[in-house]
């Protein structure tokens, strides 16, 4: 940028004033790192990061997974779910599995996809929040390419997330003895984050579910509108379904875990899952093999820290590894250039 | 700019006096000017069409074009919108400010009052409202209002004087003289309303000394040339009236004409950042491209099946197109690399840099109440990378104040101060003044030290008073008397005036003078002397005579000069003298004072007259009067008895010779260019120290012809590299092939000091283009390089070739109107508003030093301070800090927007390529101006390494500026390096946190917004570390920006992802919720503790290893500083050594010829003190030609050297 403007002439004095700002004289510390301080301070991060790492790695250990995929188990239902046309037959499927051990606490149960974008620029953009908050049902604006079916009726819930719903139905069955299978009760509640279920999905204000969607028309996926998601529980129908929530919340990378169920610990399970038989009952509706894309069932316990993964702890590991290896070699540089040094009496060569 | 507003090519203008309808018909343009660029109505479409013409804002404007298209769209409007508004805003604000001071100083000039004959009276008028033709009144000191044809004025002969400073930058007054017929007008004014002539002349131009055209009036026509036009922008001097014929008015003078479009300077780190700025655009295309290609495949191989599932329309598109279209979003995702705010933040921190200077009380001079300006607001650190400074002499490194130092008369030296023990001491202020009160006359100013020469004075020592008198007689001084009865000295070069008011306090005053004689008050009593005859000086002469007889009739024949002449010139009686004396001259230039020999002769009357007849045989001959006459000054000007020597000092400015030492010692090289003799500049510098008597060589380039310049040149490079391979026996061959090989490591090779000095006649043929070389390279590696008699022009030649042949950064000082050429290339701002644009040559900075004579260089200049020591300062500190500061703050900027941006590269590898930006649209759009746009500007205008006293003591410092260590283009790939790295490490440790993680409680983790979250977070956190580790000096702005900033990212976070906020706009703030729910697990907080150990520990590991095995100076002195709390500076002040006396003459005497006619012919004289003699016949038999020699003369010494000039005492 050009001038400056001149100082005028008349100002009674020209002499600037002695501030510590303007003389450049503010108090400072100046950061002057000694080697000491250096070199304490990367074995202090090594030593933390060591044993951070080896914490987490032993209790991610501690914790217990069950991965089971049953996109080739299931490979004739998948065969049936290629062709769309296919939408209303149902096909089911049954997995059975051993668990050698009691999964002991909280026993979660997730479905897992691979392979599946839902971080696609497109597709993450393809919702409208606005409808799904309720105040406006027939706000379907953001939703290309699914706002309106054919006849120009909104989609509700629309845009390409709701669309792809997730719709495989799997019930975890224990085999008590030879004869008797039991369900293991499983709970649909508490699946979601707090904001999702009371601030960010709200269903239309209405005395009767259906009428508040009047005027709008279920995905083109979808087997049924989106009021009669859940028909015996209220709170969980709608927009408020826990499962749809739960799919709402796109995932960040196309191989995704999302939570499905959650133990009901009563009566045989008040421990966790017992060591036993088990089988997964699969109604096998989502498709996949169209797009190579595989999915798994999940049952996991959990830690402080988490799931069953090591990235972490490994992670610290090798950098707090790293950090002390580089510290050593820091100190022998140092200590061996110690002597070549200028003790603080020296005169700076100049 | 102006003239293109013009329909049609004017090719003659057709002007008549007091006619307006005549002179209507042309449209000639009225007198009115416009300087501003806008008014209300245009300023909008201007501006901004002035705006997006700059490459960064156009850049963003097509971005954001870019982003309007749906399918390229990855980012939200707003995320370029919003900084690009913000800047175009804040330069609009900029423009409108300027413009408005525009517009009011062009109404200031154009509601100027000027004296208009209309309609046969004198008429006051606004500027505005003259017309060409109108017949203007001017009175002294006004300013001229149009471009004029002098008609009459108040002085004889229709002379009047003018200063053109405004114009050409020359403080000297020139001369202009009406034609006789109009000047015979005078002040009548009804003559004048009647006056009807018609002036033909040539279109507007912007010649300032050109000027054709023909009056026609009363039947006759007269010639017209620039000596008889006024222009537009001088003043008016010592003329109390004239009147003028409006030729040429408002956009049509030739100073407006001389105005145009402003160039910027740019700084070498401007220029650099630009050359980064297309690497990074490539690097970005080729980011895009690699996405691009990627996109394409993974349309093919997943895409379109995985779209066909999800029953996508557009599933049937083809992959090639979605690459197209592909790259297009990744351009304007990955934008963020060079920022806009890039350019907005260099900008603060350099305004702010500025202001720093204006505020430097350590840069302040009291004595003239000036602080330093930074006058412009984009250069500063380049103040830090000078190589060369050029820099004038007179009233930069001296003050132009000569005072009489010593003298030695009769071989005794008087003005050296003893002390007790007769040991000669430096003057102080302890030592007691000589009392002149006694002498009524007395120069109150004038101090002397030494009472020995009172003392003779008073004993009636003969040889004194006869070199007291010749002091007061031998001159070309005229004197005059105040309002208050106080004599006052008109002189031409202050060397006379020295010596003339010296003998004044010793009782000699000089009273007054006529064509015919010279009065003087010796002690008391009135004595005339009659003028018998005036040798005047001349630069082969070197000295100036005066024959006078005394009123006891004696002839006398007074000299004084050059001693290498003089001495030639004495009695064979005189040879002890001289000896004495001429050691004494060496001892006195070995002082760096300028010496004169004074010697005088007495003649007799017979042999008198009959040289006078001849030299008045010799002045009416028509062949080889020259000649003639200087035979015969040389024939009377023998058998001389020596009298003495005077020394005067040309005062240095305070703090000179520390200021060389200091800066040489900071490798940067001075160059003297000064518009004085040889022998003066030679004598400065020595007296402040670049040439010493221990230098090894000076070489002395002074040839007349091509040839001539060439061979010296020649000898002295062949005398260089001679004297050097002689030092180095052994070493010969080898270095001769280095020499062969790279003229930089030649200079590496020369050892020992060299010096060169050269005149402006052989420079103007070194500038030759085959010489050229020969000349940059012996220059360049002398160690001071004196260029004397230069003219303006050729100080920015010398500029401009060190500049383009060295590519090195150069800075131009100076305090004169002829310094003008080497400081300006940038527009300055007159008094009068308007836009001057020279052309674009002069050094890459200029610095102008103000409050001395006029104001010229300091409206020419970036930087002005009223002394040149503040140079030190203004380098090795501001300087040295600005250049420290923008490194780093280059460096750091472009890490950072490095590792902000690429994290997109790396998640497109994970989100098919469908460019999905990784963070919310919110956190781009504010990352850059508000999250962390503030520590990193504390830092670059806060950051010290070391402090100004260290910068000062250690010139040293300053070095890594001119090597440009710090930020170059392999600084810029170690920053790239940096941000890809972090980039990675950002990207990376949490994918692999997240990839098969669950919360706490047992929900997914794993969702795209939580990872945008914490990659943001973890962003923050990161380069907040990492400008904390890089801020050296924590004041506490650094504090409260830099917590500030991570306090405010959080505040904005949690704010964006409330309920509240959500619940208001569902649309733009998806987040809900997300803040709360991630940050509250204890999972995310170790990865983002991970991200910042692994992208911080390297940087310090790398940064100490540096420190311990390759310190810097700075480094060096950071830890002795920190090792000695109280470090004491270590003076390395060089002690001032005392030359030794070697035989070296001291002569420099600044004055020109001429003036000794001017004064035998009574010219300058006011009619009343010229006697009723014969003198006055004598004048008028010469008129003719005095006033063409007068003119002649004074634009030959103009031209070649405005530096000795009028000077009133």
């Amino acid at each position: 940028m050009p001038q400056m403007k001149r100082t005028p002439q008349d100002c009674p004095s020209r002499l600037p004033e002695n501030t510590a700002v303007k003389q450049q004289q503010l108090p400072a510390c100046r950061l002057q790192l000694s080697a000491t301080g250096i070199l304490s301070g990367f074995f202090a991060t090594g030593v933390f990061c060591l044993g951070m790492g080896v914490i987490l790695i032993l209790s991610a250990k501690s914790s217990m997974e069950i991965e089971i995929n049953y996109t080739k188990i299931c490979a004739s239902c998948a065969k049936l779910r290629e062709n769309a046309r296919n939408f209303d037959k149902e096909c089911t499927c049954s997995i059975p599995f051993h668990l050698t051990q009691t999964m002991r606490g909280n026993v979660y149960m997730y479905y897992k996809l691979y392979g599946f974008y839902q971080n696609l620029h497109g597709y993450l953009l393809s919702r409208s929040n606005s409808q799904l908050l309720g105040t406006d049902v027939k706000d379907v604006e953001t939703c290309a390419p699914f706002s309106k079916s054919h006849d120009g009726t909104p989609i509700a819930p629309c845009g390409a997330i709701a669309n792809s719903l997730f719709n495989d139905t799997i019930i975890l069955s224990y085999k008590l003895n030879s004869s008797v299978h039991i369900q293991v009760p499983m709970l649909r509640s508490g699946i979601t984050w707090w904001t999702d279920k009371y601030i960010k999905f709200r269903n239309p204000s209405s005395s009767n579910l259906s009428s508040a969607f009047a005027g709008t028309t279920k995905p083109p996926s979808w087997p049924k509108p989106v009021y009669e998601l859940d028909e015996n529980d209220p709170g969980n129908n709608g927009f408020l379904n826990d499962d749809f929530i739960v799919w709402m919340r796109t995932a960040a990378f196309p191989t995704f875990k999302k939570l499905y169920r959650r133990l009901s610990r009563t009566q045989h399970f008040i421990e966790g899952l017992p060591a036993g038989n088990y089988s997964f009952n699969v109604s096998y509706n989502f498709p996949v093999t169209r797009f190579q894309g595989e999915k798994s069932v999940v049952l996991s316990t959990l830690t402080w820290s988490g799931g069953h993964s090591l990235f972490l702890g490994l992670a610290y590991t090798v950098t707090g590894a790293m950090t002390w290896l580089a510290a050593f070699s820091m100190m022998a540089v140092h200590l061996k250039l110690k002597g070549k040094r200028f003790s603080p009496d020296d005169k700076v060569k100049l | 700019m102006f003239c293109s507003e013009k329909k049609l090519l004017e090719v003659e203008r057709k002007v008549k006096a007091n006619d307006r309808e005549y002179n209507e018909k042309f449209q000639y343009a009225d007198n009115r000017i416009h300087t501003s660029k806008y008014n209300i109505l245009t300023f909008l479409p201007i501006n901004l069409f002035e705006q997006f013409q700059r490459v960064a804002n156009a850049y963003f404007l097509f971005l954001l074009i870019l982003q309007l298209i749906p399918e390229i769209s990855s980012l939200t409007w707003f995320t370029t919108i919003v900084p690009l508004v913000l800047v175009i805003t804040m330069t609009a604000v900029k423009d409108a400010t300027d413009d408005c001071f525009r517009h009011k100083s062009d109404n200031q000039v154009n509601n100027r009052q000027s004296e208009v004959l209309i309609d046969g009276k004198l008429q006051n008028e606004k500027w505005m409202n003259v017309k060409v033709g109108d017949i203007i009144k001017l009175e002294n000191n006004q300013f001229v209002a149009a471009d004029l044809l002098l008609l009459s004025s108040s002085e004889p002969h229709g002379l009047c004087y003018i200063e053109t400073a405004e114009l050409d930058g020359e403080t000297n007054l020139k001369v202009r003289h009406a034609l006789a017929v109009t000047s015979e007008l005078g002040a009548d004014i009804s003559r004048l309303a009647k006056f009807d002539g018609i002036v033909v002349c040539e279109a507007p131009n912007n010649k300032l000394d050109k000027f054709t055209g023909v009056l026609s009036w009363k039947d006759s026509k007269y010639p017209l040339n620039n000596e008889k036009i006024i222009l537009r922008g001088c003043v008016l001097r010592n003329t109390s009236w004239c009147f003028g014929m409006v030729i040429f008015a408002g956009p049509d003078t030739k100073l407006m004409q001389n105005s145009g479009k402003t160039k910027f300077k740019r700084t070498s780190i401007d220029r650099l950042m630009n050359t980064l700025v297309l690497w990074i655009f490539g690097f970005l295309v080729c980011l895009g491209i690699i996405l691009a290609i990627g996109n394409s495949i993974w349309e093919k191989q997943v895409g379109d099946q995985f779209r066909s599932f999800l029953f996508w329309k557009e599933g049937e598109k083809n992959s090639v197109f979605s690459g197209f279209l592909t790259f297009w979003s990744y351009i304007i995702i990955l934008n963020t690399v060079v920022p806009i705010s890039l350019y907005v933040s260099v900008e603060v921190i350099r305004l702010g840099h500025s202001y720093f200077i204006n505020w430097d009380r350590k840069m302040y001079y009291s004595g003239k109440a000036t602080p330093a300006e930074a006058r412009t607001t984009t250069l500063n650190e380049e103040l830090g990378q000078i190589e060369y400074v050029f820099s004038d002499k007179t009233g930069t490194l001296t003050q132009n104040i000569m005072t009489f130092k010593k003298c030695s008369i009769n071989g005794r030296i008087y003005g050296e101060v003893q002390d007790d023990l007769g040991r000669k001491t430096d003057i102080t202020k302890k030592k007691e003044p000589v009392d002149f009160s006694v002498n009524s006359q007395a120069e109150r100013t004038f101090q002397f030290f030494d009472h020995n020469l009172m003392e003779a004075i008073k004993l009636g020592d003969p040889k004194v008073h006869e070199f007291l008198r010749l002091l007061a007689l031998c001159h070309t001084v005229m004197s005059e008397e105040n309002s208050a009865g106080q004599l006052i000295y008109q002189v031409q070069s202050p060397d006379e005036g020295a010596l003339v008011t010296a003998a004044r306090n010793f009782g000699f005053t000089f009273k007054s003078r006529t064509p015919e004689t010279i009065t003087i008050e010796e002690l008391g009593t009135l004595v005339t002397y009659q003028l018998l005859a005036f040798l005047d000086f001349n630069n082969i002469r070197k000295r100036m005579s005066v024959i006078v007889r005394n009123p006891k009739g004696q002839i006398k024949l007074y000299s004084k000069g050059a001693d290498t002449i003089l001495f030639e010139k004495l009695h064979p009686s005189n040879e002890d003298l001289l000896t004495l004396t001429s050691d004494h001259l060496s001892e006195f230039a070995g002082e760096g004072l300028r010496t004169l020999a004074i010697a005088y002769r007495d003649l007799d009357d017979k042999y008198f007259k009959e040289w006078h007849k001849m030299l008045e045989d010799a002045n009416t001959a028509t062949d080889e009067r020259d000649e003639r006459i200087a035979g015969l000054y040389e024939e009377i000007e023998r058998d001389l008895m020596l009298l003495g020597a005077t020394a005067v000092e040309d005062k240095l400015q305070e703090g000179v010779i520390e200021t060389v030492t200091s800066l040489s010692l900071a490798n940067i090289k001075i160059w003297v260019l000064t518009g004085d003799k040889q022998e003066t500049a030679i004598n400065i510098g020595y007296a402040c120290n670049m040439l010493t008597d221990d230098m090894n060589d000076v070489f002395i380039i002074a040839g007349n012809t091509a040839a001539e310049v060439r061979e010296e040149l020649r000898k002295a490079k062949e005398n260089l590299f001679g004297q050097n391979r002689s030092f180095s026996n052994g070493h010969v061959v080898f270095e001769k092939k280095q020499q062969l090989e790279l003229a930089s490591v030649v200079e590496e090779t020369i050892t020992g000091d060299y010096a060169l000095v050269i005149n402006g006649h052989s420079l103007a043929h070194a500038l030759e283009s085959d010489v050229k070389n020969d000349l940059l390279e012996l220059a360049c590696m002398c160690k001071t390089v004196v260029c004397c008699r230069v003219t303006p022009l050729q100080k920015a030649q010398v500029v401009e070739l060190v500049k383009k042949y060295r590519n090195a950064v150069t800075l131009a000082i100076g305090d004169g109107a002829n310094d003008v050429s080497m400081i300006k290339s940038k527009r300055t701002l007159t008094q009068w508003g308007m836009l001057h644009t020279w052309s674009p040559r002069g050094a890459h900075i200029g610095v102008g030093i103000s409050g001395q004579e006029g104001l010229q260089a300091v409206l020419a200049s970036d930087y002005s301070f009223a002394q040149f020591r503040y140079l030190q300062r203004l380098l090795l500190v501001h300087g040295r800090w600005s250049y420290f500061r923008m490194c780093k703050f280059l460096c750091y900027f472009f890490y950072k927007n490095f590792a902000f941006t690429l994290v997109h590269f790396w998640f497109g590898f994970f989100c098919g390529f469908s460019a999905q930006t990784v963070y919310d649209q919110w956190f781009i759009t504010l990352f850059n101006i508000v999250y962390t746009s503030l520590p990193v500007l504390a830092m670059g205008i806060f950051d010290q390494d070391v402090n100004d006293q260290n910068s000062m003591d250690y010139p040293q410092l300053y070095q890594p500026g001119q090597q440009n260590l710090l930020f170059n283009k392999r600084k810029f790939l170690i920053c790239m390096a940096h941000g890809i790295y972090t980039s990675l490490a950002l990207f990376f440790i949490p994918y692999g946190a997240f990839y098969n993680a669950a919360g706490e409680d047992g929900q997914h983790l794993a969702d795209y917004q939580s990872f945008a979250v914490t990659m943001a977070t973890s962003l923050v956190i990161v380069v907040s570390v990492q400008i904390a580790l890089d801020t050296s000096y924590w004041t506490v702005v650094n504090h409260v920006f830099i917590w500030g900033s991570i306090a405010t990212y959080f505040s904005i976070l949690f704010t964006m992802h409330s309920n509240g906020i959500f619940a208001i706009f569902p649309n733009q703030f998806p987040f809900v919720g997300n803040a709360r729910h991630s940050l509250t697990q204890k999972c995310i907080w170790l990865v983002i503790l991970l991200t910042t150990v692994a992208s911080v520990m390297p940087v310090v590991a790398f940064r100490f290893l540096k420190v311990d095995l390759f310190p810097t100076l700075s480094d060096q002195l950071r830890q002795r500083q920190k090792a000695q709390k109280k470090a004491r500076p270590l003076h390395s002040r060089r002690p001032q050594t005392r030359r030794s006396s070697s035989r070296r003459s001291g002569y420099a005497f600044a004055h020109q010829e001429g003036y000794g006619e001017l004064i035998t012919s009574g010219k300058n004289m006011r009619a009343k003190n010229l006697p009723p003699t014969s003198g006055l016949e004598k004048t008028l038999y010469n008129s003719t030609s005095w006033i063409e020699n007068l003119c002649k003369k004074t634009t030959d010494t103009v031209s070649s050297f405005s530096q000795d000039k009028t000077v009133k005492l």
